[in-house]
């Protein structure tokens, strides 16, 4: 009897397992939320359509990040879509994205991956977001041999490997160090920033963070006008940062320089905030002006911090393909400004499109060829977007400076051809 | 010199291995579909670490909740051997397994005098503390970001008869494990450690030479893990999930069984490959109801399941080739 | 030994700054231990749904707060529901399990399943999103011996203390608490003098469980989590019952400190990557399991 009944009770989980995933694999469609999911112009089945894969982190710790370059992706699309689609060769070709969650954690990513181009057949991939989901995921490209365009992996450490399939729209991180020390410095010429200016250095511990903190220490060196008295590193996606941040307290730097994605970012602000912490000038490398850390913190607890972007959406009074991607997005989304987040998504959609079109045809060695050797007019600062060789394919387009000030607003503060506000230093909010 | 079989070893056993990796090794030849390919090279290799962990959790009792602390050092200490020596991938393979079995002696040569939840307790530490410092230091695993391996040409496809190859030589040895009179010495230590020791098991030394083996083959996997995916990162190499895995696998296939984290093996992966792209989270829940299940119903899980309807069916095959549980 | 020096050598505000952090981190730990540490005195089950529970605890107190209830007022609600929670799971599952098997490696491998089934009914329910619980006392701060103290982590430390009195005032002096401590010592007597011992288990299972709920709800108004929320406050409730002997309230608490001050001091030490003291912890459980099996403070059972 109870043999029987265990039996049957076992069974029907199995069978329950199996019959679901087999329902998700058609359509899927009901109340909780599937992650996979195919958008824009529905071609004739197994028809000629392009079909390009690509994964986001649309849950987990970086989902409101994977949202914004969903929108990037779907944006590109359905302007491809509503061109009556890509051009190959003189015939219009529709586009198809299978795009699919990684929950942000490598793994999946690198198995997604694996799964769009062997068991999807997919013809491209474009990338996910996050330095490290796209260091795990670009190795999978690479051993296929499938043209791979990110935006969302800018370590250095990605483009050093040599691998020739590999496109990246993000400049090193290095770099983005250096735009926010440069600007740091004019203030110190000026005046604002004691001599020698003290530094809190905290890195979260990839690539990413490690750029960063190679960006500054070597900007630190040179001059000898610098000193760094905490130089740490901390867990991705930590919950609990009050210890080192008691750290830094009790050093009582000039300068808080950090390198944190979102939500990391967000914790630690809460966390600084709330210990009272206020440095002459604060920096989270390339987060700061988020809509939702101002939502989740206050306009009032991250005022004052400066970051460094790939893009802005304050790029669009000197550059007509930034001010033509604002126009788009604003249309399709209600009126909201776009973040860089956006804006690289759909760039980086947007360049493969093109090198298709440029190759005449679909197939992926001439596709590679042509975004080697890729110069387009581009939203990004710059205003043109290419994949040079000597970096190991990964653009080297400049970085703008922004500040958040109170009125709510983050002008870009540097470089001083694209600035469309000044800086302040030092922070006028610490008192004492 | 000829080979003279030990009396615990069937014939029928060693032809029904050696028959169902002779069909392995030649489907490839017979279809050309990588995604599946690809898909079995994986299912291999968690065969061969569900098989390695069940010498530990099964034979001797000792539930681990941190083998992933081994499946990582291999992984990372072969992947460093290739890319810092130049180590060929199978010497390295071998070399991160034996570095991974001296690691788990080292935290668990005094542990395992814990028995049962004890144990299981300290295995947790052990796993979370082993993640935490393989991640701080890059170093040895990139932090983070994780290292990449240096790419071959067809590596990836000819992984699949070396993935083969050790879930074979894992299935030999746990039933060399279980039916030679180190299993028997086994099965006296897992039903009362103090009583074994009173008839002259060393009980020590054999539940460190498991261990060792264990670890070991669960080092070797990861390092075969490392290789398949050209990247390995510490935070899926040691994470919990990893260790919970194996748990899962072992215990629903029939811990303690012979073959039957193999077969908990095999509907793990595929489950999982099913439900990740439309539910990357589900399959956790899925086994947790399966685990439940089992507890509750079938101490010896999908294994026994299948004896009691053999033995339904057939009662000359009565639950022979299953060891009891206590 | 330099290192020492140095320590000893910090300024007094820093020091006072590592104290005053120190204790209040024992008091959210103790919170997250005594659940644990009570199931494990009186059934001898370590209950691995525990980090399921605390984040249950997490996150009913996020949609509550979201509804608009202050989470300081959804602790006696969430405490109530989780009780009866706890009462189900023990009456449903862990009583169904052969009985000797209770206390072994089975219940440890059943209640693990639970914390599966949790964490995924959590994903299904709100994805696996980052939440947090923000308040407009959230980011307050009072100043406290010179230093700047957190409001709300004073409120967690405030609500930690009341949890341990009032449960040592039931345990010590009332009937149920006196008959949970018979039980926990000898069921086979109690059952001889009358006391109903399935009740008085029901009973503590659903009282642990009330108490990893509430620790999960005080956990969630300081950081961020998600359905994964839980395995790092299992391990750290297991060091600190592990550290304090399993089951008894004093024990619990000073283990709680013990483990706050050798997660916060390093952090002093010139040198000492902050990364690293999270697996302090780990290291420090599996010291004691091996050294000291019965906790720092010997085995006594709900004393």
């Amino acid at each position: 009897m109870r043999t029987s009944r265990t039996a049957i009770v076992l069974c029907a989980v199995l069978a329950a397992a199996c019959k679901k995933s087999n329902q998700t694999e058609g359509a899927p469609s009901g109340g909780t939320a599937p992650a996979g999911q195919t958008s824009a112009a529905a071609p004739a089945p197994g028809g000629d359509a392009i079909r390009i894969g690509a994964t986001l982190p649309l849950t987990g710790a970086e989902s409101r990040i994977g949202g914004f370059y969903k929108e990037g992706y779907d944006l590109a699309f359905e302007e491809a879509t509503k061109n009556g689609g890509v051009d190959v060769g003189g015939k219009k070709m529709p586009v198809q994205l299978t795009l699919l969650d990684d929950t942000s954690t490598q793994a999946t990513a690198a198995s997604l991956a694996d799964r769009l181009i062997n068991s999807d057949k997919v013809h491209f991939l474009l990338g996910t977001y996050a330095t490290n989901l796209v260091e795990a995921q670009s190795v999978v490209a690479e051993q296929n041999q499938i043209p791979y365009v990110n935006g969302g992996g800018a370590a250095t450490a990605i483009y050093k490997r040599g691998y020739k399939w590999v496109f990246g729209l993000l400049a090193p991180v290095e770099l983005l160090a250096e735009a926010i020390m440069k600007w740091v410095d004019a203030q110190q010429q000026a005046g604002k920033l004691p001599k020698p200016a003290t530094i809190a250095l905290l890195w979260e511990n990839t690539s990413h963070g490690k750029d960063f903190r190679k960006g500054v220490t070597e900007f630190a060196n040179k001059g000898g006008n610098y000193k760094i008295v905490v130089d740490e590193s901390f867990e991705l996606n930590g919950k609990d940062f009050s210890a080192l941040l008691g750290k830094v307290k009790a050093a009582n730097a000039d300068m808080f320089l950090a390198d944190a994605h979102l939500p990391d970012y967000i914790t630690m602000q809460r966390q600084y905030v709330t210990a009272g912490m206020c440095h002459k000038i604060q920096s989270y490398g390339a987060r700061g002006s988020e809509k939702q850390a101002a939502e989740a913190l206050t306009p009032k607890n991250v005022q004052y911090i400066v970051s460094a972007v790939w893009w802005s959406s304050l790029l669009a009074d000197k550059n007509p393909e930034a001010k033509r991607f604002v126009d788009l997005f604003k249309a399709k989304y209600g009126g909201r400004a776009p973040e860089w987040y956006q804006a690289l998504g759909y760039e980086t959609a947007r360049a493969l499109f093109v090198a298709i079109t440029q190759a005449g045809s679909l197939d992926r060695e001439a596709i590679r060829a042509k975004l080697a050797g890729l110069k387009i007019p581009s939203l990004l600062p710059g205003g043109e977007l290419t994949f040079p060789a000597e970096f190991g394919q990964q653009s080297h387009a400049p970085f703008v400076a922004q500040q958040n000030l109170p009125d709510g607003t983050s002008p870009i503060i540097a470089p001083p051809d694209a600035a469309t506000g000044k800086g302040v230093a030092p922070n006028p909010g610490c008192a004492k | 010199m000829k080979f003279r079989r030990p009396p615990w070893v069937k014939p029928r056993a060693v032809i029904g291995l050696l028959v169902v990796c002779a069909v392995l090794a030649i489907g490839p030849l017979l279809h050309s579909d990588v995604y599946i390919h690809n898909l079995l090279t994986l299912t291999f290799i968690g065969i061969a670490a569900a098989l390695a962990w069940n010498w530990l959790g099964g034979y001797v009792g000792q539930v681990s909740f941190g083998h992933a602390a081994m499946f990582g050092v291999g992984g990372f200490v072969s992947a460093q051997l290739e890319l810092k020596l130049g180590f060929p991938m199978l010497i390295a393979w071998v070399s991160g397994g034996v570095i991974a079995g001296l690691f788990s002696l080292i935290w668990g040569h005094p542990t395992l005098r814990l028995r049962g939840p004890y144990f299981s307790i300290a295995t947790i530490g052990v796993g979370e503390a082993t993640r935490l410092v393989g991640t701080y230091w890059d170093w040895f695993t990139g932090g983070s970001s994780g290292l990449s391996l240096p790419m071959h040409h067809n590596l990836k496809f000819t992984l699949y008869w070396y993935a083969l190859g050790l879930a074979a030589i894992a299935m030999a040895m746990s039933y060399a494990l279980r039916r030679s009179s180190v299993g028997l010495s086994l099965l006296a230590i897992k039903s009362d450690v103090d009583a074994a020791s009173d008839v002259g098991v060393s009980a020590t030394r054999l539940q460190d030479l498991v261990l060792f083996l264990s670890g070991a083959m669960i080092g070797v996997c990861g390092a075969s893990y490392g290789s398949y995916f050209s990247y390995i990162e510490p935070g899926d190499m040691f994470g919990f999930d990893r260790s919970i895995s194996w748990v899962l696998t072992g215990v629903i296939g029939g811990i303690g069984t012979i073959a039957g984290p193999a077969l908990g093996a095999v509907i793990f992966v595929l489950l999982r490959q099913y439900l990740i792209a439309s539910y990357p989270q589900l399959y956790l829940g899925l086994y947790g109801i399966l685990l439940v299940l089992v507890i509750l119903f079938e101490p010896l899980g999908l294994t026994g399941l299948a004896m009691r309807v053999l033995h339904r069916a057939r009662p000359d095959l009565a639950v022979t080739g299953v060891a009891g549980e206590d | 030994m330099r290192h020492f020096k140095r320590v000893v050598g910090l300024k007094l505000s820093r020091i006072v700054e590592l104290i005053i952090n120190s204790v209040l981190l024992a008091g959210l730990y103790a919170t997250m231990a005594y659940g644990l540490g009570l199931i494990y005195g009186v059934l001898r089950i370590v209950n691995l749904a525990h980090g399921g529970v605390i984040m249950a605890g997490a996150y009913a107190g996020w949609y509550l707060h979201e509804l608009g209830v202050d989470p300081y007022l959804s602790l006696v609600p969430v405490g109530v529901a989780s009780f009866f929670l706890g009462v189900v799971m023990y009456r449903g599952l862990v009583y169904r399990l052969p009985r000797g098997a209770a206390g072994g490696v089975q219940s440890l491998l059943l209640l693990f399943g639970l914390w599966l089934i949790l964490r995924n009914i959590a994903y299904l329910l709100f994805t696996g999103n980052d939440q947090t619980l923000r308040t407009g006392y959230s980011t307050k701060a009072v100043t406290l011996a010179g230093e700047l103290v957190s409001v709300n982590r004073m409120a967690v430390f405030a609500v930690a203390i009341l949890i341990l009195i009032i449960l040592h005032i039931l345990l010590t002096q009332t009937y149920v608490g006196k008959a949970i401590r018979a039980v926990a010592q000898n069921p086979d007597s109690c059952t001889l003098v009358g006391i109903r011992v399935e009740r008085i288990y029901s009973l503590t299972f659903g009282l642990g469980t009330a108490l990893a709920a509430i620790a999960g709800l005080l956990g969630a108004t300081l950081f961020p989590f998600n359905p994964g929320f839980g395995s790092s406050e299992l391990l750290k409730s297991f060091v600190v019952v592990v550290l304090g002997g399993l089951g008894s309230v004093a024990g619990t608490a000073i283990a709680a400190l013990i483990l706050a001050v050798a997660e916060v001091f390093p952090t002093a030490i010139p040198g000492f990557p902050t990364y690293l003291t999270a697996a302090v912890g780990f290291v420090l459980l599996v010291l004691v399991l091996v050294l000291r099996p019965g906790g720092l403070f010997g085995q006594r059972v709900l004393g």
